[in-house]
């Protein structure tokens, strides 16, 4: 698998990250296993097994070396794109309010990364948003995240 | 009173037109705060708590009653339809329910869940009428070292639901060990990976996690590439919107062993629903004839789930009625509820109000069939919703995740720990790390290091309290025999 | 003439204007009463008896509403509570647990003194239990078993300077004896470790155990109170069980955001005390079996100092790290 190298590399590192922390506080307590005590195994063995995981790859790779796919970067960086609209949907939450964030967001997704006319993208935005509306606070009493403009 | 004449009075109480009336709408309601990702009963049951002053104590326990069980046959609905658990224990559903929605099956699915519900709902309250009091008793003989035992036999399930890498599988499953580790150690007060921000001093909450991976990274993952305008084939024709008999067949097993486990786990205060969901998942794949199936798409893998967080409810309800002990956040609540309405929760409630206990036992019988009747025909109400474009469901699910995370805390911080666990579902859809041993390890993990500690305390640093007690030295057998069988098949495998 | 009347005129203004200044504050809007546990929880059963107590005595003339902001041992309540700076329409229920939270925790930005204490309302009592079977039949025999098989006996509590926590500290150092101490994280798993003999003893809520020991499954040794509580007649207080030990007490009262001026204070703090003073909450204080520990504002600010001084001293004693 390709990205094991990476993933084995990022998770070694934050088991040297756990265990390092983990060695600050009480190992072993007068009455027992103090907060030290587990998250330095569970550190040492996400350690250990990310080290075979890199190992594996490794050794995979070099008996026999996957073409170089295309990367298929487009995909990933649609998918990358929908998670910026979601996080700046959650950015202008306290702005906005989350009726007129998420109107933003489905019309994002309507218009730009389904490439829909802007009138139903339009009518996305706003009939879903209304139903937001419609069924958490006025039918479940539900408080939706209001912004400055009072809703 | 013996059982049959406290039944009758049961039902003589329960069935009046009042009681079957708030039994109705405590299902119904139920069913609705279920079906909602993050809205969950104890938000609704305090919510309502000021209307109850106002009626008989046990018309309202009936109707309360009826969300906290009600909520567990809705839960299922998101979980299949759209891959977002609707309650934490539904998280397991998703892994087969999601995936028989993806063949088309996802009327079936949610047949089998209703049923299975049903079935192991009445079992529950079956097991809560007949065996209450020695079960409380027993249960009381389960402290640390037992409960330490269940979390490993739990942990083990990990080698089960490891798909194709292992090692991946425990990646994840760290991960979520330490995710959960995150907060105020309850023994030392100390904290622990907060880094800083008051608002992960209680940890970082289960639904968060879970919405985050499951639907947001579900989504993302879909939104790769433009093609299809719709996110699940539609099920046409009755036949797809129903389980078939075959169907219904390989569920035989499953329907038992959700409702046995399920109320066993409940019995036990301070487990849970998802708990219980998760051993019932594992011990169907381990006793399976096809086990590398499962998270494909199988029915007994919705059923036993599904059976196991609602026969947990009417196990929960032990502990609570005979001995005045809450074992989850709902049944304290409805122990608080209890209390304002001036009864006394303790040993000897049931003796002294006959009534309320059989009075609530026989409509949670009613309860299980009005949820039934209820959920079947919503089936292809619910089915509709696949057939909606997919920008829209896509919008959809990103807006009801973000109101369901928020509405469990209020807090702008838990969106955002959102966010940044959908792209952590998103990173590990691509580079085929399991999430479901991400979810166990959270569950359990807080939970399994607890009761380490307590566990030695108990026994002044003593390893041994573990395999000197009986019951929590046959746990930790089962647990062994969990991990070395399939360990071994696997080695047995890379020795060519 | 005209001149006359202008000061006529002005005299009918000030007049008119007068009795509203004098009058002050008064809710117009419905108040947001935060609570700092979830729905069930101590605080929030508390919170929501207070507003129908309230609304049935018709001593405010719009609703309280109970919001829930869980979070950090109250932190979370407390930073929303502060972050309502100036707001007369919002109240929150306090519990000493938040002086706790706020020595021990390096992440809270801000603390107890950052609120404006307005009344404290009652002090929670709590009595000392063992299972029924056991040996011991006064808090004695309890402690000079301990003395006899020092750290074997086992005690289940909450989490480090919870109540009960305080109370083994305050007695282990007193007597010399030793046991340990055992957390759990719910009162339910508490007391399914002491009625299943995995642990000896436990500090409880009266109202918790009253159900038990009627049951039988119980046994009461010695109650942590001023005076006996009426329902516990028979039980001896600490102190007259030969334990002159001072304990912090659990004290439930209420506070207001930071910068609230002095009329919507002394307006809430009148509520308050006419709530104090209704059949309704002493009914309640009762069937609970609270003392009724009622404080204005400015006693109850000192009081908070005190307690946060003691609650220092004993945590400094016990090793547990104190960041303010």
């Amino acid at each position: 698998m390709k990205g094991d190298l990476a993933s084995g590399a990022v998770l070694a590192a934050l088991g040297v990250y756990i265990v390092v922390q983990a060695r600050r506080w009480e190992y072993l307590g007068p009455d027992g296993p103090g907060p030290g005590f587990f998250p330095v195994w569970y550190g040492v063995v996400m350690i250990a097994l990310a080290l075979v995981l890199m190992a594996t790859s490794a050794a995979r790779r070099a008996t026999a070396p996957t073409p170089r796919a295309t990367a298929k970067l487009r995909e990933i960086g649609r998918a990358l794109a929908a998670w910026g609209a979601l996080a700046v949907c959650v950015g202008l939450l306290k702005v906005l309010g989350f009726l007129l964030a998420f109107a933003l967001l489905a019309f994002f997704m309507t218009a730009v990364m389904y490439r829909r006319p802007i009138l139903p993208a339009l009518a996305v935005a706003v009939g879903s948003a209304l139903g937001f509306y419609l069924l958490f606070p006025l039918a479940l009493g539900v408080a939706l995240p209001t912004g400055l403009l009072g809703f | 009173m013996d059982i049959t004449g406290g039944l009758l009075q049961g039902f003589a109480v329960a069935l009046t037109p009042a009681n079957l009336f708030w039994c109705f709408v405590g299902v119904f309601l139920g069913t609705v705060v279920g079906v909602m990702p993050g809205l969950g009963p104890p938000a609704t049951i305090a919510m309502l708590l000021p209307l109850t002053f106002q009626m008989n104590p046990t018309s309202a326990i009936i109707m309360l009653a009826g969300i906290y069980y009600g909520a567990k046959y809705g839960g299922s609905t998101t979980s299949i339809l759209l891959n977002v658990p609707g309650e934490s224990a539904s998280v397991v559903t998703c892994l087969d329910g999601f995936a028989m929605a993806r063949r088309g099956r996802a009327g079936a699915a949610l047949g089998i869940a209703a049923i299975a519900s049903f079935i192991a709902g009445t079992v529950g309250v079956v097991g809560l009428m007949l065996i209450a009091p020695p079960l409380a008793r027993f249960a009381l003989s389960f402290s640390s070292p037992e409960y330490f035992a269940l979390m490993v036999l739990g942990l083990a399930m990990v080698v089960l639901l490891a798909g194709r890498s292992l090692v991946k599988a425990v990646l994840a499953m760290l991960v979520g060990l330490w995710i959960a580790g995150m907060g105020i150690d309850l023994f030392t007060s100390t904290s622990r990976f907060t880094f800083g921000h008051s608002e992960l001093l209680d940890g970082i909450d289960f639904v968060v996690v879970a919405i985050g991976v499951f639907a947001i990274g579900e989504v993302l993952g879909n939104m790769e590439t433009r093609e299809g305008t719709q996110m699940l084939p539609v099920p046409k024709g009755l036949r797809n919107l129903l389980p078939s008999l075959e169907e219904l067949r390989a569920c035989r097993f499953a329907f038992l062993n959700g409702s046995v486990i399920g109320f066993l786990i409940g019995v036990l205060p301070g487990t849970g629903s998802t708990i219980a969901s998760f051993m019932s998942y594992g011990l169907e794949k381990a006793v399976s004839r096809h086990p590398e199936k499962f998270g494909t798409g199988v029915p007994e893998g919705v059923a036993a789930p599904e059976g196991a967080n609602n026969s947990e409810t009417g196990g929960a309800l032990v502990p609570m009625l005979t001995l005045g002990i809450p074992g989850s956040a709902t049944t304290a609540i409805l122990l608080a509820a209890l209390i304002l309405w001036g009864f006394k929760p303790g040993p000897l409630m049931i003796q002294e109000n006959p009534a309320l206990f059989w009075g609530l036992v026989a409509s949670m019988y009613i309860g299980n069939v009005l949820l039934l009747v209820l959920n079947i025909p919503l089936i292809p109400l619910f089915a509709q919703i696949l057939k909606s474009p997919v920008y829209v469901l896509y919008s959809l699910i990103f807006g009801i995740s973000i109101v369901g995370v928020y509405s469990v805390s209020g807090s702008l911080f838990d969106v955002w720990m959102l966010a940044g666990f959908g792209l952590l579902g998103y990173a590990m859809r691509k580079l085929d790390y399991p999430a479901a041993p991400l979810i166990l390890g959270l569950v359990l993990g807080d939970s399994m290091e607890r009761a380490l500690r307590q566990s030695l305390m108990m026994s002044q640093g003593d390893l041994a309290i573990l395999v000197s007690r009986p019951i929590s030295a046959v746990i930790l057998g089962l647990a062994a025999i969990v991990l070395l069988v399939p360990l071994a098949k696997k080695v047995g495998e890379v020795r060519p | 003439m005209i001149h006359w009347s202008l000061i006529a005129v002005l005299a009918f203004a000030v007049a008119w204007t007068e009795p509203a200044a004098a009058q002050g504050f008064k809710p117009s809007k419905p108040v947001d009463f935060v609570v700092h546990t979830g729905p069930g929880g101590g605080n929030d059963v508390l919170a929501r008896f207070i507003a129908s107590a309230i609304e049935k005595e018709k001593l405010v003339p719009v609703r309280l509403q109970v919001s829930n902001k869980t979070g950090g041992g109250g932190l979370t309540a407390l930073a929303y509570l502060v972050e309502k700076r100036g707001d007369p329409h919002t109240i929150g229920t306090f519990t000493s647990i938040w002086i706790t939270t706020s020595l021990m925790r390096e992440e809270a930005k801000v603390t107890i003194k950052d609120l404006t204490p307005l009344v404290r309302l009652a002090l929670e009592p709590a009595v000392i239990v063992v299972k029924n079977d056991a040996p011991y039949r006064t808090l004695k025999d309890f402690v000079d078993a301990a003395k006899q098989t020092p750290g074997q006996l086992k005690q289940s509590g909450g989490s480090i300077g919870s109540r009960d926590w305080v109370v083994r500290q305050l007695l282990t150092k007193h007597t010399g004896a030793q046991w340990a101490f055992i957390s759990f994280p719910g009162g339910g798993e508490r007391i399914a470790a002491l009625l299943g003999g995995h642990v000896q003893m436990m500090v409880i809520e009266p109202q918790e155990a009253g159900e038990h020991i009627r049951a039988g499954t119980m046994r009461v040794l010695a109650q942590i109170a001023d005076k006996r509580l009426p329902a516990f007649a028979s039980v001896p207080t600490l102190k007259e069980a030969g334990f002159d030990v001072r304990t912090l007490p659990v004290v439930r009262g209420v506070v207001t955001p930071p910068g609230v001026p002095p009329d919507v204070l002394a307006y809430w703090e009148d509520v308050f005390a006419r709530l104090a003073r209704t059949a309704t909450w002493k009914k309640y204080l009762e069937e609970n079996q609270f003392e009724d520990a009622f404080q204005r504002s400015a006693e109850f600010a000192k009081f908070i100092d005190r307690y946060a001084e003691e609650m220092r001293g004993i945590l400094g004693e016990a090793g547990v790290k104190v960041v303010r």
